[in-house]
């Protein structure tokens, strides 16, 4: 029995987390973070989407909270002030933000290292400016309120209760989806990628268009998030997508793993409740917040650059296994020891011999 | 435009542009020694103008005292980060370092922000203040230091790199780092050196742009990513070509508002350098990606 | 015999001052395993890199079964032919990439051997089977039928290629798991997985022993057979002479001889390359 759970672990794991998720927001269950739950669900799906960026392609963004903030903001506009419906609105948003991604993306993909970082820290920036300056339809730094509920029918998504399914449900569907994705013919091309460049090119991988689709599909989960964001908050302002929010992505896919999916809810997740509710209380010691992230990157990208979520997920290898074995597992490995020394000697002395033979 | 005011613009914009000048040559430099970006850059910027002030000012420090200590400061930071947080990182993908450095930066910031306060400070002037008229234009003496110390660190940092031992062992590492190591140059000291280096240059920027332009402790985002692109301009390789980016850079934004040129009022300034980045960015990419064909 | 699949004409490659590939003609006969050799620093890999798209000549052509590999992108493809924007249009004629090449039938090894240690040994490849599949993001994401089908194909595919090599029992190892010699050849299974009609191999036989080296020869035989094209680049003259039925001499980047096995053997061109002049006097 209980060898077959460890075996089914992850189909557990998934099933319970389901069914925390679906009790959060009864009163006799912790009803009272509903709210902030609502903001880790829209946050993780921008994370997944810079999860995948960065750890499949290995590319920055440091403005992702652009395209969230450009979500955001077509919904906002279009819904409100041009009365379109708020579902269109959303798909418009979409359509509209990834398109400026790929124009955007198509001239810095085609340079090698890592000039994405700083063009998305600009774009970012850029935007930030743009939401503040554009006053005539963005409503300047106070923003604009006013923004309708999404509604399906005559059934209007108005109360928390309500949004935080329709969020988990759009949340764990892009989730759901990004996983088919690795695990297919183009997650192979991009973990391809992510091995090797130049042996990915050379079995037929444009690398190039990968890294630009990735994050054209980043900035459409981006503003799908932001779309939700707005239809929750009724009220967008510029606040929530300046730089620091961009840096709390960041952290947030940071923590959760860069190349994990399922990690994005435990990156935004932690990310949030910390910003949100924990240093909330700390006002007295200011700028405690950046202080932290700045920290937390640095610190999990020396030691831990896979992730948090992943060198965690490495712990529970020992549940899953058998105490019974262990004695014949160690054998096993001390076995293998001296062979795989012998491999090591050998590459090591081909390599002696490389450079003898290299003018 | 008169031409009065063209020369004013073309003034204020040089000014600036020596700013972004000497942010520049510390991303080029930390570039082309160890090939990262180092997003801390504007950082060391803030500590040299913040750390100036607070010495002179609130602690009563005489001003030259206060400028050495507080560019010393800044190189102390810069070594240091690069000991804790880049070299133990060791055989980091580039994206770990670039997200290692980011995180430094807001580190920095985070701390600075907590130890000096939110408010926008100014030093004082270094000498008296009252501007001077030059060809026409009125121009502050301080803007008169900025542009004088830009082009006395050019220089200096030129015959540095191509007279001196470590200079000339700096540029070995920028060209080919295994080739250097075989020649018995430390490439692991080179690239500490060429964080002091910058960091120190950053420094004396900040301690320099304060007084005419204020300091707080978010200064540094806007200005790194300026001093970025006069960089990029440049091709990260050269400091020349870094200088000149930034003059070009500064020149541009400058007569971009002065001209009053469509919708770039003020406020968009900032987003003409932006601008300038990303065009940058894409001729470069047909340059760049016809001569990664090219081997 | 039919066109050669591959033919390169007065190919030259210089970076900045150094010719590495200086004015080169040579002639692949489809079917026919060749060989280049030549002493280092002959330009051999540069001439494998130029084939396979990685760089771009400096001047020279290379036809692939007749045809340049150069071709037109999607703005210029517009351009009526016959118009005297054809002057014009000629200038925006790009240089086939590398990646275009694999989908186009060109293979290729490489001397470091390049896998994807994130991955296990047969996803590795799986991953050589993507130009020879379609489905993209929306087939992947929502699991359409389609998809599935053509994954399908992929995995027996896959587990075809790696059983040719024998290394069948390691399928779900990491690839990096592998001792060198069975790391060459899981290499070569993925560049065959590409289904090419060239396959380039990179000095496959670095790094192995006896054993491994006649196993090599044994599969180069059976990429004959299968109707691919093998060219190799290689330093063990024993496993050339044994498995090459042409070879090609290169040193300092020019082409100095080619033939079968015995007439190289006896070229004093080659021997003066590998051992140096004074040899020729010697044997009078």
């Amino acid at each position: 029995m209980l060898a077959w759970i460890k075996k089914k672990w992850n189909y557990f794991a998934i099933a319970a987390l389901l069914i925390f998720l679906i009790l959060i927001p009864f009163d006799w269950f912790l009803s009272r973070y509903t709210s902030l739950m609502i903001i880790i669900g829209i946050s993780t799906m921008v994370t997944a989407g810079l999860c995948l960026l960065m750890g499949y392609t290995g590319q920055v963004s440091l403005g992702q909270a652009a395209f969230y903030g450009l979500g955001a903001y077509f919904s906002a506009v279009l819904s409100k002030t041009y009365s379109l419906n708020p579902w269109l609105a959303m798909l418009i948003a979409a359509l509209a933000t990834g398109a400026f991604a790929y124009a955007v993306g198509y001239p810095i993909f085609k340079l090698r290292g890592n000039y994405l970082a700083m063009a998305t820290l600009g774009i970012g920036l850029i935007m930030w400016i743009l939401f503040n300056q554009l006053s005539q339809y963005t409503g300047g730094p106070d923003g604009m309120s006013g923004i309708p509920y999404l509604s399906i029918g005559g059934f209007t998504f108005d109360t928390n209760f309500k949004r935080y399914y329709l969020v988990w449900c759009f949340c764990l569907a892009i989730l759901f989806l990004s996983q088919n994705i690795v695990r297919s013919r183009t997650g192979r091309a991009l973990r391809a990628i992510h091995g090797n460049e130049a042996a990915a090119e050379s079995i037929g991988i444009n690398v190039n268009q990968f890294k630009l689709k990735i994050f054209v599909l980043s900035s459409v989960y981006a503003s799908l998030a932001g779309s939700l964001f707005a239809h929750h908050l009724r009220h967008v302002s510029p606040q929530p997508f300046d730089f620091l929010a961009s840096i709390k992505l960041v952290v947030m896919a940071v923590i959760g793993g860069l190349a994990s999916i399922w990690g994005a809810i435990f990156g935004a997740g932690t990310t949030r409740f910390l910003s949100d509710e924990v240093l909330l209380g700390f006002n007295k010691y200011p700028q405690l917040d950046i202080i932290i992230y700045g920290l937390i990157l640095m610190l999990v990208m020396i030691f831990m650059p896979e992730g948090l979520f992943i060198a965690i997920k490495s712990f529970t290898f020992w549940l899953k296994v058998n105490w019974r074995e262990l004695p014949s597992i160690m054998k096993r490995k001390r076995k293998e020891l001296p062979n795989q020394m012998k491999h090591i000697f050998r590459q090591l002395l081909l390599m002696r011999l490389w450079r003898k033979t290299e003018p | 435009m008169s031409a009065d005011q063209f020369v004013q613009y073309l003034m204020s914009g040089l000014t600036q542009g020596s700013i972004y000048a000497l942010i520049g040559l510390g991303f080029t430099i930390i570039y082309a020694v160890t090939r990262i970006i180092n997003f801390a850059q504007g950082e060391f910027v803030m500590l040299g103008g913040m750390l100036s002030y607070v010495l002179a000012v609130k602690e009563g420090l005489s001003m030259p005292l206060a400028i050495i200590i507080a560019v010393l400061a800044a190189a102390a930071v810069g070594t240091v980060m690069y000991l804790l947080a880049i070299r133990t990182a060791r055989r980091a993908s580039v994206i770990s370092l670039i997200i290692i450095t980011i995180g430094a930066a807001i580190f920095i910031r985070g701390i600075a922000g907590n130890r000096f306060g939110v408010n926008t400070v100014s030093p004082p002037d270094f000498t008296g203040s009252g501007s001077i008229s030059f060809l026409g234009a009125y121009i502050e003496p301080q803007a008169l230091w900025i542009i004088g110390i830009t082009f006395v660190v050019t220089i200096l940092l030129y015959l540095f790199l191509s007279h001196t031992m470590v200079g000339k062992a700096l540029r070995a590492c920028a060209i080919n780092p295994g080739a250097a190591s075989l020649v018995g140059i430390n490439t692991k000291a080179m690239s500490l050196i060429a964080f002091a280096i910058a960091a120190a240059i950053g420094g004396i920027g900040g301690v320099v742009i304060a007084p005419l332009a204020m300091a707080s402790y978010n200064m540094g985002v806007m200005l790194g990513l300026k001093g970025f692109v006069a960089a990029s301009i440049g091709g990260f390789m050269s400091p020349i070509t870094t200088v000149i980016g930034g003059v070009v850079l500064g020149v541009v934004e400058s007569l971009a508002v002065g001209l009053d040129w469509g919708p770039f009022t003020s406020a968009y300034k900032d987003v003409i350098a932006l601008v300038v980045l990303l065009l940058i960015l894409l001729i470069r990419s047909g340059k760049l990606a016809a001569a990664e064909r090219a081997g | 015999m039919s066109q050669p699949i591959l033919e390169t004409k007065n190919l030259s490659k210089a970076f900045g001052g150094l010719i590495a590939v200086d004015k080169v003609d040579l002639k692949i006969d489809t079917g026919r395993i060749t060989a280049i050799i030549g002493p280092n620093g002959a330009g051999k890999t540069t001439l494998f890199n130029l084939i396979a798209g990685v760089y771009q000549q400096t001047s020279g052509e290379i036809l692939f079964n007749g045809k340049s590999l150069k071709h037109f992108p999607w703005y210029a493809r517009a351009i009526k032919p016959g118009s005297n924007k054809k002057i014009f249009k000629d200038k925006l004629q790009r240089h086939v990439s590398a990646h275009m090449r694999a989908s186009l039938g060109i293979a290729r090894t490489f001397q470091h051997i390049h896998l994807f240690g994130n991955m296990t040994v047969l996803e590795n490849i799986m991953t050589g089977q993507h130009t020879r599949s379609k489905y993209g993001f929306f087939g992947a994401a929502l699991r359409l039928p389609k998809a599935r089908q053509e994954e399908e194909l992929i995995n027996l595919n896959a587990m075809k290629y790696l059983n040719m090599v024998g290394l069948g029992k390691y399928a779900n190892q990491n690839a990096l798991s592998l001792p060198l010699g069975q790391q060459k050849l899981l290499a070569i299974a993925r560049a065959l997985a590409t289904e090419p009609k060239l396959i380039l191999l990179d000095e496959p036989g670095a790094g192995l022993n006896a054993l491994e080296k006649r196993e090599l020869s044994d599969l180069i035989k059976r990429i004959r057979e299968m109707g691919i094209t093998a060219v190799l680049v290689e330093h063990d003259m024993p496993l050339v002479m044994g498995v090459a039925e042409w070879i090609i001499v290169l040193d300092s980047g020019k082409k100095i001889a080619e033939g079968t096995a015995a007439q190289v053997q006896k070229d004093r061109k080659v021997i003066a390359a590998y051992l140096g002049e004074e040899v020729d006097s010697a044997e009078g």
